[in-house]
């Protein structure tokens, strides 16, 4: 039998920002896949000396492993062409590596190899309708070494608006809870709530906070305080996670904080703010409203919120915002893809892009920059594209640089469309520039302790080994797009510079106790309008114990 | 023979909420009754349901060139026979495999840079295509069930090929968006050529196929406050066609993703989508596409997330490429293949690639491998997906469902491929 597997990073500068370690050169000891305080004399070694050393990356909020992302990879054959995907050169022990397809939704193997190759080794999907949830495992199951989870669209399902519109809060919050364990989910996500039910019955979309579903009591408001508040009772490690009403509205700034104060007092997380932070002129046009969000936002402390940064270039919108896409395709013309999925959620699919010389995504560009700069706690305000949303996950090195390296920043600001940005802070000069103790705050220990990840994030005694080491460059954006090493779960998966090994993630997922008095309320919500039977809903071969709660 | 004069006999078991794969229609609503393991009825299923799960028994041979093997040979001559060919192999996944074995599947046509492709290739590429072009506006069945309160029936009666479809998807609207009862849903069936609707439909069209496109496009138009001028079929008609469609609440138009006898325009499925997709501006609508059993879906669906692409792969350059316009029955006018491996029932494996294979030395991995139609040289029989292997199967519509296995006993396809996938990994270092 073979003996534990240890490994000692040595001497490189350690960020670590959960434990308060800001650059201090130091050993990192790691013992059969957790941090321990010391390994025996004879442990293998990695020369990290001259590096930085960071926590693995922890993305809180992307589209990878879904329903919704398998249909934009169909519509997409164009984009895999032009980015086809060997299999990486693993050591001759590891059974070989796969080929795949890239794009803005690349195959899973090669999700998995990329994510790692940027040093992330943590990514959670942040739309699965529940129906679909076997889909997602499988598709994790086939995306190597990252671990994975999901969060589960309930803000539009009918079993939970009829909750909502009997005032059956408690009925609404078992539910909630049974869901998540029945998908293996790990979240609760509300997109935006009610407008999809209103989208597939014909209302077309809900714009107000307080606009009434159809014929029902049901309002967004309604919907938000009941799954805000499940999170809550559930003690769900990360509170609920909200796609708000008019996403990519002009004015919609107004929406966005009357959401927020409609949840004043509650834990919450609000995604891709960027998206969700546009003021309106006195003509009706686009302007950044970033400095009010993130005003309220950094006076909050129970707020938390994404960034959804824009990135030029190519991008796919995919989203459960069925209307949002429909309007998407109505204004590109571009081919489209909506689903509406049965009792729960919608799905709709548009190929988009950000160019430099469009006004609208030279704003969109700068208020997600706003959003990051004038933040006062990164702790709060952490990092993502929306993945493929506002850009690929591949181009986060670029945004890292974006935020520490101001020369380069203000570069890019004088070649992008100028004409929106006329008085928006970053048109008037923001020197902030990210640190890497920030950077490694936005990426990695922000989100694990916003999704309540004890053992991520960090690299304290206990902590899940997963560890990233770079080289310093000059050239930000290309040091943190090849780490020199990358430590998974104790393994090394990059060797300098180069995937080597690639070994299963695990699956983060939950299963919350509640009263099981709903469950006959729910079978017969099942039974009388259902297509799939109610004993064959849970996925019953569920990987990895679900996360402790508590 | 008179069963209960035998002696000895188990007392009957029975499973419930097993999935069929007979069609797309994935019920998964049917109680399966055992006894003496084999399979005495399938309560709910319909007529092909019935035949699909049959009395559940399986050949369990394992043969390399004819003659009986234990499995490791047999694994072991079917890896040789792969990586020992020279020249350009194929790998094609046939029906009745759970996605965990199509997986397997593909991960070996990725190591061995194979030709992969499947059943949808000859049958539903038209419509996956079309899709490909223009995207799609579809539901999943419970919305057509429970908001349709039009439901257009374009060229097909489901009643034949998907029996189940109508009565579980698509009959009286259930009461969650729409009030109960059949005058809350109007059917329209619309005839091309051979290829007619329901009988029982509140509305009857039919056209010509020569008429068919000019008429998509008319509607198409009309909805846009248009009119392409000389209509191609009545314009009273279709003026009330364009009337019922744009004042229903949400419309479903069904039509049919396999192949008929009728021969079909190839433009029909895009012009069908452009169709659904516009009648979202004046209201909602989906377009729902019948595809066949066997867990097609699922092949698709696992061919799109380990490559990018729904069918018609080349790993040949170490990378998978997308050939939908040089598909394997093409391939084999041209050219042969060195060695091919069949995994799933080689009896769903088409016509023109049964001939295609005749020369080939083929592995078959998969329900009645040994009783294949073609030649093959290594044969391993396992079960069935969703009779005696579980795992996860998908429904016409993309939802996956869980499979079963009610019968114990036969080998694994999954499990089997995987060893297969081993050997080839050890045999390439």
């Amino acid at each position: 039998m073979s003996g534990p597997v240890r490994l000692r990073i040595v001497g490189g500068a350690v960020h670590d920002p959960a434990n308060g370690i800001d650059g201090e050169v130091r050993d990192i000891c790691i013992e059969d896949g957790r941090i321990v305080a010391e390994v025996p004399p004879g442990t293998p070694t990695v020369d990290a000396r001259g590096m930085v050393v960071m926590p693995g990356g922890v993305d809180i909020h992307s589209h990878v492993a879904s329903s919704a992302c398998n249909h934009g990879r169909r519509l997409l054959p164009e984009e895999h062409a032009a980015d086809p995907a060997s299999a990486p050169a693993l050591v001759p022990e590891e059974m070989p590596g796969r080929s795949g397809s890239g794009g803005t939704l690349a195959s899973t193997f090669t999700t998995g190899y990329r994510y790692a190759g940027l040093g992330y080794t943590t990514v959670f999907d942040a739309a699965v309708a529940p129906i679909t949830a076997r889909h997602t495992h499988a598709e994790f199951d086939d995306t190597p070494i990252v671990d994975g989870g999901f969060f589960v669209l309930l803000g539009n399902d009918d079993y939970l608006l009829r909750q909502v519109d009997a005032g059956e809060r408690d009925r609404a919050r078992d539910y909630a809870a049974w869901i998540l364990g029945a998908t293996g989910g790990y979240a609760i996500k509300i997109v935006n709530p009610g407008g999809i039910q209103a989208w597939k019955s014909g209302q077309r979309n809900l714009t107000e906070i307080d606009q009434l579903l159809g014929s029902s009591r049901v309002t967004p408001r309604a919907i938000l305080e009941t799954l805000a508040d499940a999170a809550t009772a559930l003690r769900l490690p990360h509170p609920v996670h909200i796609h708000c009403n008019n996403l990519g509205v002009p004015g919609n700034v107004e929406t966005t904080l009357e959401t927020m104060e409609a949840l004043d007092g509650r834990r919450a997380h609000f995604t891709h703010m960027q998206f969700h932070s546009y003021g309106k002129t006195a003509e009706g046009g686009w302007a950044s409203a970033a400095d009010q969000i993130i005003e309220y936002v950094n006076g909050n402390p129970l707020v938390s919120v994404d960034v959804g940064q824009v990135m030029f270039g190519p991008a796919t919108t995919l989203s459960a915002d069925g209307p949002l896409e429909y309007l998407l395709h109505a204004s590109s013309g571009r081919k489209w893809v909506n689903i509406d999925v049965e009792l729960e959620t919608g799905c709709g699919i548009v190929p988009y892009s950000y160019a430099e010389r469009s006004t609208v995504a030279a704003l969109q560009w700068a208020v997600g920059l706003e959003l990051f700069l004038l933040s006062e706690d990164p702790w709060r305000v952490v990092l993502s594209t929306d993945h493929p949303n506002g850009g690929s996950f591949l181009s986060y090195p670029a945004l890292i640089q974006l935020l520490m390296d101001r020369s380069v920043r203000d570069a890019q600001l004088k070649r992008v469309n100028p004409r929106l940005l006329a008085g928006t802070a970053l048109a008037d000069g923001l020197s902030r520039q990210y640190t890497l103790n920030d950077i490694a705050i936005v990426t990695r220990a922000g989100p694990a302790r916003l999704l309540g990840l004890r053992h991520k994030g960090h690299l304290g005694v206990g902590a899940d080994a997963d560890v990233t080491v770079y080289a310093r460059d000059p050239d930000i954006a290309r040091m943190f797009a090849t780490p020199r090493y990358v430590v998974k779960a104790g393994v090394l998966v990059v060797e300098e510079g180069q995937l080597r090994r690639a070994p299963a993630g695990r699956r983060l997922r939950l299963n919350p106790r509640y009263d099981t008095a709903v469950l006959r309320d729910v079978r017969r919500h099942f039974e009388a309008y259902g297509t799939v039977a109610f004993d064959n809903f849970p996925v019953r071969e569920l990987r990895d114990a679900p996360q402790e709660i508590g | 023979m008179n069963a209960s004069a035998r002696g000895g006999r188990s007392k009957p078991a029975q499973v419930a909420h097993v999935t069929c794969l007979g069609c797309g229609c994935a019920c998964d609503d049917i109680v399966l009754t055992l006894r003496d393991d084999a399979i005495v009825q399938a309560e709910h299923a319909c007529p092909l349901g019935t035949a699909w799960f049959g009395d559940g028994r399986v050949p369990a041979a394992i043969r390399v060139d004819g003659r009986e093997c234990g499995v490791e040979p047999a694994l072991d001559a079917a890896a040789s026979l792969l990586h020992g060919a020279r020249g350009r192999l194929l790998v094609f996944l046939g029906d009745d495999l759970t996605c965990e074995a199509q997986r397997q599947a593909l991960g070996i046509a990725d190591r061995l840079r194979a030709v992969a492709d499947g059943v949808v290739s000859e049958t539903a590429a038209q419509g996956i295509l079309a899709g490909q072009r223009r995207g799609r506006a579809t539901a999943t069945l419970g919305e057509i069930r429970n908001r349709a309160d039009v439901v257009l029936y374009w060229a097909t009666d489901p009643d034949q090929r998907y029996p189940r479809f109508r009565s579980r998807y698509a009959g009286y609207p259930s009461g969650l968006h729409l009030r109960r009862g059949h005058r809350c849903r109007t059917v329209i069936s619309v005839g091309i050529g051979a290829d007619a609707g329901p009988a029982d439909a509140d509305v009857h069209l039919s056209f010509s196929p020569e008429q068919e496109l000019g008429v998509l496009a008319e509607l198409r138009a009309r909805l846009a406050g248009r009119s392409l001028g000389e209509p191609a079929g009545p314009a009273a008609e279709l003026g009330e066609l364009v009337g019922r469609l744009t004042h229903a609440r949400y419309v479903a138009i069904v039509h049919d993703g396999e192949t008929s006898v009728e021969r079909r325009s190839p433009d029909r499925t895009e012009a069908l989508i452009a169709l659904a997709q516009a009648l979202n501006g004046p209201t909602r609508a989906a377009l729902s596409t019948l595809r066949g059993g066997g867990n097609r879906n699922g092949a698709e669906a696992v061919m799109t997330w380990q490559t990018g692409y729904p069918f018609a792969l080349d790993f040949s350059r170490g990378f998978p490429r997308y050939q939908p316009d040089r598909r394997v029955t093409e391939l084999f006018d041209h050219r042969t293949f060195a060695a091919a491996l069949v995994a799933g029932a080689p009896g769903s494996v088409p016509e023109a690639i049964r001939r295609g294979l005749g020369g080939v030395p083929t592995v078959v991995v998969g329900p009645r491998a040994s009783e294949s139609p073609f030649p093959v040289r290594v044969a391993i029989d396992t079960g069935v997906a969703g009779i005696h292997e579980a795992g996860v199967g998908y429904r016409m519509d993309d939802i996956p469902l869980p499979l079963q296995a009610a019968l114990p006993g036969a080998r694994s396809a999954a499990e089997t491929l995987e060893l297969l996938a081993a050997r080839l990994a050890g045999a390439g270092r």
